[in-house]
C-alpha cells in the first residue's frame, strides 16, 4: 500500500488487491486505515520514481511505434497508425503488448481506437477493447463523465445539473454547454468522437530513418551487438543513398528482454553512411560504456536510427578506389575519440579578438567547418608583422592564474626581485615589462577584482626558466587594497 | 573511302611489311615479359606492404630498377623506415652528427624534463621540433594529447604563443585532454597510426606504471608504420626503459639579451634557449648541448661558451640582420647600376702569380700616368 501527503494528511494513494479485500479505499486517511488494520504495510509515495518508471516503459514501447507520449502520471499514448501490420494486426499487437507487460510484472489496461480520446476511455473504463472507427459514440455514451478527460470541477458541476454520463452530455445542446462549462468540454468531446484532430506529442523526436531487427534469440555479447550494428548500418546505407544524405547523429536502441532500453547515441563531424565506419564508432562507444550497459538476459530488439542527417557530398575516388582526403581521416579520428571519451575529448583553439590573454584563445570541441584544407602559404620572412614589436606570449597558460607571494619589488611599479610560487622560492635575474593590459570595462560588471588593470612582466629566474607574471592593481591607487601578484604562463 | 576499304589497305600494308613486323614483335614480346615480371614483383611488394600496387610510388620503383646492379641492401621496416629522409635534422651540426643524422622521423622519441617547472622548456623544445617537421609537411594538423593532471599542473598550451614562437597556426592545432592516463595512451595509439597528422605530442607527468615498455613499444610500432613522429613528453620523470630510440633531457638555459643596433640590450630576455642532454640514443655518446631557438628563422642555433654575454661573436656566427629588411614591401628595391664581380686578390681570375701585375696590365696602368 502506498500513501501520499495531501493537505496535511497522509492518505492512501494506491493499494493492492489484498488491501482492497480489507475494505480499504483510495483517499482514505492512513490513521483510519491503521485503526482498522494495524498490521498494514505502508510505503511513502515517490512520484519521481514513478515518473522514471513510466518513462522507462515509454522507452520500451518505442519498439511498437516511434510515437510514444506520456499521459499524466499513469498512462501512455502509442500512436500505432501504420505500425500494427508489422505485428500481425491490431488484435495481435494489443495482445503482444499486454502479454509482454504481464510477463514484466505490470498490470496494464489497454484500449485501441481511432481517436486518442476514445482509446483513453476504452483503456480506463472498458479494458482491452478495440474500438473500430465510427463506434466511438456507442462506446462513450454509457460511460461516466470521467471518461471525457475533463477537469474534476467541471465534472462535479455537470453532475450537479443531472448530466451523469457522456451520452447525456452528447445529447445536450452544445451552445449552453459551451457557455456554462467552457470550451474544453466540447473540445474533449469532439476529439474523442473524431470530429477534431488531436495530436499526440511524442516524447522523443522522431527519427527520420531507422532500421531494426527482432531477434529470436536474445544477444548479450558486445561483439554480437557490434555485428548487428554493421548489418543495420548496411541497410541504412541504401536509404541514406536514396535521400542523398549522410548521418550526423545516430542512436542505437537496445531493447532488453525484461523491458529495459539502452539508448546509445553518437555524433559525427561529417555526414557518414559507410557501414564499416558506423560500426567502428559504435565499437568505441560500446567499449566506453561496457560497464554501464547491463545485458541481463539479452537484447531481443536492436534498432539503429538516424536522428539527424545532412547532405552527403560524394567524393571522387581515384582508380585505386581510395579517396585522398586527410580531412576525412581527422574527422573520423575525432569522432572515434569523442565516441569513447565524450564530446570535449578533442579540442581545437579558436582565436578571439581580445586583449585579455585568457580570453584571446577559446578552445571549442572539434568541428569540421573552420578547418583549412589547403596548406597555408609558406611563412614569408619579408611579410610585414602586424605590429612592429609583437607582444611576447607564453606557450603555456595556466587555466586560472596562480597567486604568488612577492615580498619585495625593485620599484613600486617594477618587477619582483623574488617570489614564492608553489612553495618554492624563485629569484628573478632579469625582467621585461610591464605590458599593461586593462580590463574589458565594456564586458565586466564593475567588480573591483576584475576591473583593475594588470601589469605583465616577462621574467627569467636564476635557472633560466622564463615565466609570465602579472600584478593586479596598482600601488597607492584609489582603492586601499594592495596589489596582488599572479603567475599566468610559462615561456619556452 | 569506306571503312572496309581502309581495313583492306591496312592489311595490305601489313602483308607488305611482314618480315619487319615479325622482328619488332619479338622485341616487344621480350620487353613485355620483363615488364610482366616487374609488375608481378611490384604486386608482391604491394601485398607485403598492404597497399594496392598502383599506390606504390613510381620513384621508389624506379630506384629499385636502378639499384639492381649495385649491391645495396634495403631493409624495410614500415613504409617510411627505408626512405632516405628518415631522420629529422635538427640543424645543429654537432648534435646531428651525434645523433647520426638527426631525430628518427618515424619513431617514438622521448623528451624528458626533470621537474614540472621545466614544462615550458620541454614543451618548447618539442614544439620547435614540430615546427621543423611542419616545414616538410605544411598544413597538416598537430595533435597534443595530455592528461588533465599535466594540463592543470603545467598549464594548457596557448595557441597565440605557439603561433608567435613556432609558427604553428591555431587551425593546425588539436588538443586532446584525457581524464585518465589509460585514455591518453589510447588516444595516442589511435593518433600514432594516422598519416593525416604531422606529429603527435603525448605529455605525461611522472613515472606511471602503465607507461611501460609494452605501451611505448606499441606507440613506437604505430609511429613506425605511419611514418610520423610521436613525441613523448615526460615531465618530472626519471628515465626508465622504454621503446623510444632517443631520449633527450631538456632543461631551460638563460637567454641571451636581445640584439639591437647598439649591441645587446642589457637586462632583456632574448630567444628561448634550452640545455639538451642526450640520455639515450643508439648512435650517440651522451653529450650536452645548449641550443637556441630562433623564432624568426624557425631554426636552431648552437651556443657555446658564455651565454650571458652573447654579443659580437654570436652575431658573427649567426648573421641574422638586426635591422629588419624592408618594412612593408615584399621585395626591397634593387641597388642601382649593374652588379659586377670584382676579381679577388690571388683568385684564379688574376693570371699572374704573386702581387706583381702582369705586363699588359702594368702597361695599361702606367700609360695614363706618363701621358698626364
Amino acid at each position: 500500500m502506498i500513501s501520499h501527503r495531501d493537505r496535511n494528511a497522509q492518505r492512501i494513494s494506491a493499494l493492492d488487491e489484498r488491501a482492497e479485500a480489507l475494505h480499504l479505499k483510495r483517499d482514505m486517511g492512513i490513521a483510519d486505515a491503521r485503526a482498522m488494520h494495524p498490521s498494514i504495510d505502508i510505503v511513502e509515495a515517490d512520484p519521481e520514481a514513478d515518473r522514471r518508471l513510466l518513462e522507462g516503459l515509454a522507452d520500451w514501447c518505442d519498439r511498437y511505434t516511434p510515437l510514444v507520449a506520456l499521459d499524466g502520471a499513469d498512462g501512455l499514448f502509442l500512436d500505432v497508425t501504420g505500425c500494427s501490420h508489422l505485428f500481425g494486426g491490431e488484435r495481435a499487437m494489443l495482445n503482444d503488448i499486454l502479454s509482454r507487460f504481464f510477463h514484466q510484472g505490470f498490470d496494464v489496461r489497454a484500449g485501441l481506437a481511432a481517436t486518442p480520446g476514445a482509446a483513453w476511455a476504452a483503456a480506463r473504463f472498458c479494458g482491452d477493447r478495440i474500438v473500430e472507427g465510427g463506434e466511438e459514440e456507442a462506446l462513450l455514451a454509457p460511460l461516466p463523465l470521467a471518461a471525457l478527460r475533463i477537469e474534476p470541477a467541471t465534472r462535479t458541476s455537470l453532475e450537479s445539473v443531472g448530466l451523469r454520463t457522456a451520452g447525456a452530455v452528447m445529447a445536450a445542446p452544445r451552445a449552453p454547454l459551451a457557455r456554462r462549462f467552457g470550451a474544453l468540454l466540447l473540445l474533449r468531446l469532439d476529439q474523442a468522437l473524431g470530429r477534431l484532430d488531436e495530436a499526440v506529442s511524442p516524447r522523443l523526436p522522431i527519427a527520420p530513418l531507422s532500421v531494426e531487427r527482432h531477434l529470436a534469440e536474445p544477444v548479450t555479447l558486445t561483439e554480437d551487438i557490434e555485428r548487428l550494428v554493421g548489418m543495420l548500418a548496411a541497410t541504412l546505407k541504401t536509404d541514406l543513398e536514396r535521400r542523398g544524405e549522410g548521418a550526423r547523429t545516430l542512436a542505437l536502441l537496445l531493447f532488453r528482454v525484461d523491458g529495459a532500453v539502452s539508448r546509445i547515441a553518437i555524433g559525427t563531424s561529417r555526414p557518414l553512411r559507410e557501414p564499416m565506419l558506423i560500426q567502428k564508432l559504435f565499437h568505441e562507444r560500446l567499449a566506453a560504456l561496457e560497464q554501464d550497459i547491463d545485458a541481463g538476459y539479452g537484447f531481443d530488439l536492436v534498432r539503429l536510427s538516424v536522428l539527424a542527417s545532412a547532405a552527403f557530398d560524394m567524393q571522387q575516388a581515384d582508380l585505386t578506389g581510395e579517396t585522398i582526403d586527410d580531412g576525412a581521416d581527422i574527422a573520423l579520428f575525432a569522432d572515434r575519440i569523442r565516441a569513447r571519451l565524450g564530446e570535449g575529448a578533442v579540442l581545437q583553439p579558436v582565436t578571439v579578438e581580445s586583449h585579455l590573454p585568457e580570453r584571446a584563445v577559446a578552445t571549442i570541441p572539434f568541428t569540421e567547418a573552420p578547418r583549412r584544407t589547403t596548406p597555408p602559404k609558406k611563412p614569408d620572412r619579408l611579410q610585414a608583422p602586424k605590429t612592429i614589436f609583437p607582444p611576447e606570449r607564453p606557450i603555456r597558460l595556466f587555466r586560472s592564474p596562480e597567486p604568488i607571494d612577492v615580498p619585495a619589488t625593485e620599484m613600486p611599479e617594477g618587477p619582483p626581485l623574488n617570489f614564492r610560487w608553489r612553495r618554492a622560492l624563485y629569484r628573478v635575474t632579469r625582467a621585461e615589462g610591464p605590458e599593461r593590459i586593462a580590463a574589458e570595462w565594456w564586458r565586466e560588471a564593475a567588480s573591483d577584482e576584475a576591473a583593475s588593470t594588470r601589469d605583465y612582466f616577462r621574467i627569467e629566474d636564476a635557472d633560466g626558466r622564463r615565466y609570465w607574471l602579472y600584478r593586479q592593481g596598482l600601488y597607492g591607487g584609489a582603492s586601499q587594497v594592495p596589489p596582488r601578484w599572479f603567475m599566468h604562463g610559462v615561456f619556452a | 573511302m569506306t571503312p572496309l576499304d581502309s581495313w583492306d589497305a591496312l592489311w595490305n600494308l601489313l602483308e607488305h611489311n611482314r618480315n619487319n613486323c615479325e622482328w619488332k614483335l619479338t622485341v616487344m614480346a621480350m620487353t613485355a615479359v620483363a615488364r610482366e615480371t616487374v609488375f608481378a614483383l611490384r604486386r608482391q611488394i604491394a601485398k607485403i606492404e598492404g597497399t594496392l600496387p598502383e599506390r606504390l610510388a613510381a620513384p621508389a620503383a624506379a630506384r629499385l630498377d636502378a639499384d639492381v646492379n649495385t649491391d645495396l641492401t634495403i631493409v624495410r621496416r614500415g613504409i617510411a623506415a627505408a626512405l632516405p629522409d628518415a631522420f629529422l635534422p635538427i640543424g645543429v651540426e654537432r648534435l646531428d652528427a651525434a645523433l647520426n643524422g638527426g631525430l628518427p622521423k618515424a619513431a617514438l622519441s622521448e623528451i624528458h624534463g626533470t621537474e614540472t617547472r621545466d614544462a615550458g622548456a620541454v614543451a618548447g623544445f618539442a614544439l620547435s621540433l614540430t615546427s621543423l617537421i611542419l616545414r616538410q609537411t605544411p598544413g597538416l594538423p598537430v595533435l597534443w594529447i595530455g592528461t588533465s593532471e599535466i594540463f592543470r599542473e603545467a598549464g594548457f598550451p596557448y595557441a597565440r604563443g605557439l603561433h608567435a614562437a613556432f609558427g604553428i597556426e591555431p587551425e593546425q592545432l588539436l588538443f586532446s585532454e584525457a581524464p585518465r592516463l589509460v585514455d591518453a595512451l589510447w588516444v595516442a595509439e589511435e593518433a600514432a597510426r594516422m598519416t593525416a597528422l604531422a606529429a603527435v605530442i603525448l605529455e605525461i607527468r611522472g613515472n606511471p606504471q602503465r607507461l611501460d615498455l609494452t605501451a611505448t613499444r606499441r606507440l613506437h610500432a604505430r609511429a613506425q608504420a605511419a611514418g610520423r613522429p610521436v613525441f613523448l613528453l615526460r615531465q618530472a620523470a626519471e628515465p626508465e626503459p622504454t621503446a623510444a630510440l632517443v631520449r633527450l633531457i631538456v632543461g631551460s638555459a638563460p637567454a641571451v639579451p636581445r640584439d639591437t643596433i647598439a649591441g645587446p640590450l642589457a637586462g632583456s630576455i632574448g630567444r628561448p634557449a634550452f640545455t639538451l642532454t642526450i640520455g639515450k640514443s643508439r648512435t650517440a655518446l651522451p653529450g650536452q648541448f645548449t641550443l637556441e631557438w630562433n623564432p624568426d628563422e624557425r631554426a636552431f642555433d648552437e651556443r657555446a661558451g658564455d651565454e650571458r654575454r652573447g654579443g659580437e661573436r654570436d652575431r658573427a656566427k649567426n648573421p641574422v640582420p638586426v635591422v629588419s629588411l624592408s618594412g612593408s614591401g615584399k621585395d626591397p628595391a634593387p641597388a642601382s647600376g649593374a652588379v659586377l664581380a670584382f676579381p679577388a686578390v690571388g683568385s684564379p681570375i688574376s693570371p699572374a702569380a704573386g702581387d706583381q701585375p702582369s705586363r699588359p696590365q702594368r702597361a695599361a696602368h702606367l700609360g695614363p700616368r706618363r701621358a698626364g
